[in-house]
């Protein structure tokens, strides 16, 4: 009776979109008479950030601090279509369309600012709430009196709006191809789990996660953080604890309460060790690609590799949890051999289980 | 100051830290009552006899739904894309999965609401249910579902096929065929917010919908196409969510809180149980995925079949949605230019299962990462060495003949062996994503390969 040491690894790949695309979300701008920002989107945030995200991004778009910008993602009445949060499309489609909003309302800033400075706006910039005269800094006015000059003088509501759409990508039903990109963007991952098997409980500690993640542009490295390290422990759950129907396939004795349902807690915590790449997407805001959904991908797989690795048995049904890697180490299972076939996992396999070997599924 | 780049805080992390963060739960109107849902207890039965009156009379009883009181009780959230719709808001005629809504009470109080629920009558008579994708076309499955077994709506198809290449080709040439099965497990969404409500019909004839919607502009057209209402009849109020995961794309509570407010001509709110949350939401999805890799002794990926069972549960939801996009990613990180896909989506006896986290390709991850390690212990390969040889890289082709712009396999796998201090040899240390070409650019790699400056490779990999 011992514990084991295992690492293993996996590498991963991740689109953002709605798978197919056709998923608009829409948004809009306006200035206060003092310069402050009103974003309107309906980009919803379920705790990942994106308002955060998004403020950011209208800031440095327009060209103004940060804390003039106010974001307003609470109704449907005030806020343009956003599809929804999730396909992970959070920053790269949402942050597209408060980009193109805001870069829309600069627009408009820079011609007000420049009938006030007399100057082309194509010679003028916006940066820290000012509008200047490139390579002439004294020749400035500020975005808030270019707003009150709007609003008082001109008789405009500074104001943009933007959409971040790419049309849907019919799929050909024969084998599976498309016409044009399925996809806004695509990110990757690595993932390595080391790990300890105790060969007398089947009981599986991961002591460590090293995660690369190639998120484009990190908006908010804090938030691709959490995210990564939320989803570590997600990916926990998914790999060693978590199960709907214990005796999956039956749907009997299912944990009602949190109590009989194992998700992981704060025990459970590995130590993380996280590397942000940051190879920019081409048409992404600030190059920017996404990272919600894919951080929970990666460590079920690497895990049990690591398990292999500890004890030389592998665990295909998810999660691995202390009585299959018992029943793992105890069979030894070897795969069956024919000819260049090297056949695993016959027990569980469609062809032992169903009563007509799979027909059906197997002759398409 | 640039924004972009900075550690800022949280917007609203304060807010949630410190316990200020307005949930739909914290919001008070005078007069709500509050609802409750008599759910099936059956797997699969036929429904014989319903009879609310008694119920409808209790005092305090404001107002009793049933599938009679719904104006268009089968839509689905696809419904615009395409995937035809299955599910009946309320149980029709029979229930298909234990904690199906069958009929819904508002009342004045949460004891007056259970004593609703109990007093609606209500008769079943049990069928077979079927639990097993694997035993969905067995000749003696029990029929479950009005469209057979199985989704049936791929185009002409009852499955998601993604083909390229030629994989007999691939699978003669093999020097060795790699062949396993993989299960990932259905999982809890687990938000501490449990499902919720709040429904307030205003003088105007609106709606105003407090909602933990991940996903307003979805539930907005859900809500109305329920109700045949126009979308500016209802006004959705959140974009707030405690805890989502994928499992508040789902409009769980909102239509039947706005039925019950209609009905009863006040606000209403239906707030899931702990309980409620675990049985009767949605899941993640359990998958059955079998893979055989053709591959050769130096350890290039030459084909793939690959067969995958989805268990959409009682109704079709999100799941013909993920499983093709699950087909779309089939190949992992890594380019497989001879590929044979098959996925189904199987209907179960149990609850719907829908989007959660990574949908549709974390079952991937899952199965063909596992893989990867098993071919590279059969070939006796360093797993490393076998991922960065067949890594996606620019130029090279999906399955479904997308050109990929900015593939990151290698940059990734590489910082991860650096980082554990993994050695590879100089051939593998020092790649890029570079476009193939010498030694990684094989015969068997060069149909699959687009032109510069493609997106798309129509027809691409053909032989």
């Amino acid at each position: 009776m011992a514990r084991h040491q295992g690492r293993g690894f996996a590498t991963i790949e991740y689109p953002t979109g709605m798978n197919q695309n056709g998923d608009p979300t829409q948004a809009w701008i306006k200035l206060k008479p003092d310069g402050r920002v009103d974003v309107f989107s309906g980009t919803v945030d379920i705790g990942q950030g994106s308002k955060t995200v998004h403020t950011q991004i209208v800031a440095d778009t327009l060209g103004v601090p940060y804390d003039w910008v106010t974001m307003d993602n609470s109704n449907t009445d005030s806020s343009a279509v956003c599809t929804g949060t999730f396909a992970s499309r959070g920053t790269f489609i949402g942050g597209n369309a408060v980009r193109f909003a805001a870069e829309r309302v600069r627009e408009r800033i820079l011609d007000i600012a420049s009938k006030e400075l007399e100057i082309d706006p194509g010679d003028l910039e916006i940066a820290d709430g000012e509008v200047v005269a490139k390579g002439a800094p004294n020749r400035k006015i500020s975005v808030a009196d270019v707003a009150g000059a709007a609003t008082y003088n001109y008789g405009e509501l500074i104001s943009g709006q933007g959409t971040a759409l790419k049309p849907f990508a019919e799929v050909n039903d024969d084998d599976g191809s498309v016409q044009a990109e399925p996809h806004s963007a695509v990110s990757y991952a690595a993932c390595v789990a080391d790990v300890e098997v105790d060969d007398e409980t089947g009981e599986v500690t991961v002591s460590r996660l090293v995660q690369v993640y190639d998120v484009g542009r990190a908006i908010n490295p804090v938030l691709v953080e959490g995210q990564i390290e939320g989803g570590a422990m997600m990916g926990l759950g998914l790999g060693l604890l978590e199960e709907s129907y214990p005796h999956y396939p039956s749907a009997e004795h299912r944990g009602e309460q949190f109590g009989a349902y194992l998700a992981p807690a704060i025990e459970d915590l590995p130590e993380l060790d996280n590397v942000i790449l940051e190879n920019p997407s081409v048409d992404g805001p600030f190059g920017a690609k996404a990272i919600g959904e894919m951080a929970n991908n990666a460590q079920p797989p690497a895990i049990a590799a690591a398990i292999h690795d500890a004890v030389g048995v592998w665990v295909t049904e998810y999660p691995a949890t202390p009585e299959r890697v018992l029943r793992a180490i105890k069979a030894r299972a070897q795969p069956r051999r024919e000819g260049k076939r090297v056949i695993f996992d016959e027990e569980i396999s469609l062809r032992t289980v169903s009563a007509n070997g799979g027909a059906g599924f197997l002759e398409v | 100051m640039k924004a972009v780049g900075a550690r800022l805080p949280r917007y609203d992390g304060l807010a949630h830290t410190t316990g200020r963060t307005v949930y739909v739960d914290d919001v008070r109107v005078a007069g709500t009552l509050v609802a409750k849902a008599l759910r099936s207890p059956h797997h699969h039965a036929a429904i014989t006899r319903i009879d609310t009156s008694k119920a409808e009379k209790l005092p305090g009883v404001r107002a009793v739904v049933t599938a009679a009181d719904v104006p268009k009780n089968v839509y689905g959230h696809l419904e615009a894309l395409g995937v035809p719709a299955d599910e009946p808001l309320l149980a029709d005629g029979e229930v298909r999965y234990r904690g199906q809504p069958v009929a819904a009470v508002a009342a004045e109080d949460v004891e007056t609401a259970h004593e609703a629920v109990a007093a609606i009558e209500i008769e079943y008579e049990e069928r077979p249910a079927l639990f097993d994708i694997r035993k969905g076309l067995d000749p003696d499955a029990p029929s479950i579902h009005q469209w057979g077994p199985v989704y049936p709506h791929f185009g002409p198809y009852n499955h998601r096929r993604v083909r390229k290449g030629d994989v007999e080709w691939a699978f003669e040439k093999a020097d060795v065929i790699v062949e396993g099965a993989y299960r990932p497990a259905a999982i809890e969404h687990c938000p501490l917010e449990t499902q919720i409500a709040l429904v307030v019909p205003e003088a105007s004839g609106r709606l105003t919908v407090y909602t933990c919607t991940q996903a307003m502009y979805f539930s907005l057209g859900v809500i109305a196409a329920h109700l045949q209402v126009p979308l500016n009849r209802v006004k959705l109020i959140g974009g707030t969510v405690g805890g989502g995961f994928g499992g508040k794309v789902d409009t769980a509570a909102e239509t039947i809180t706005c039925l019950l407010a209609l009905k009863a001509h006040r606000p209403v709110k239906w707030r899931w149980t702990r309980e409620e949350e675990f049985l009767a939401s949605s899941t993640r999805a359990p998958w059955h995925i079998e893979i055989q890799d053709a591959v050769s002794n130096d350890g290039w990926m030459l084909g793939r079949r690959m067969l995958t069972l989805h268990d959409a549960g009682a109704y079709a939801r999100f799941s013909p949605y993920g499983l093709t996009k699950h087909g779309f990613h089939h190949t992992g990180a890594y380019t497989i230019p001879n590929v044979h896909f098959d996925g189904f989506v199987v209907f179960t006896n149990r609850v719907p299962t829908t989007a959660m986290r990574g949908f549709g390709v974390t079952s991937v991850s899952m199965a063909v990462e596992l893989q990867m390690t098993r071919i590279a212990e059969t070939l006796g390969l360093s797993p490393w060495e076998l991922r960065l040889k067949n890594a996606n890289r620019i130029g090279d082709t999906t399955a479904n003949r997308v050109v990929m712009q900015d593939p990151s396999t290698v940059p990734v796998t590489l910082a991860a062996a650096e980082r554990v201090g993994e050695r590879l040899g100089p051939e593998y240390t020092a790649m890029t994503p570079a476009r193939r070409s010498g030694e990684l650019l094989p015969e068997h790699l060069a149909a699959q390969q687009a032109p510069e400056g493609a997106h798309v490779l129509s027809n691409g990999g053909r032989s």
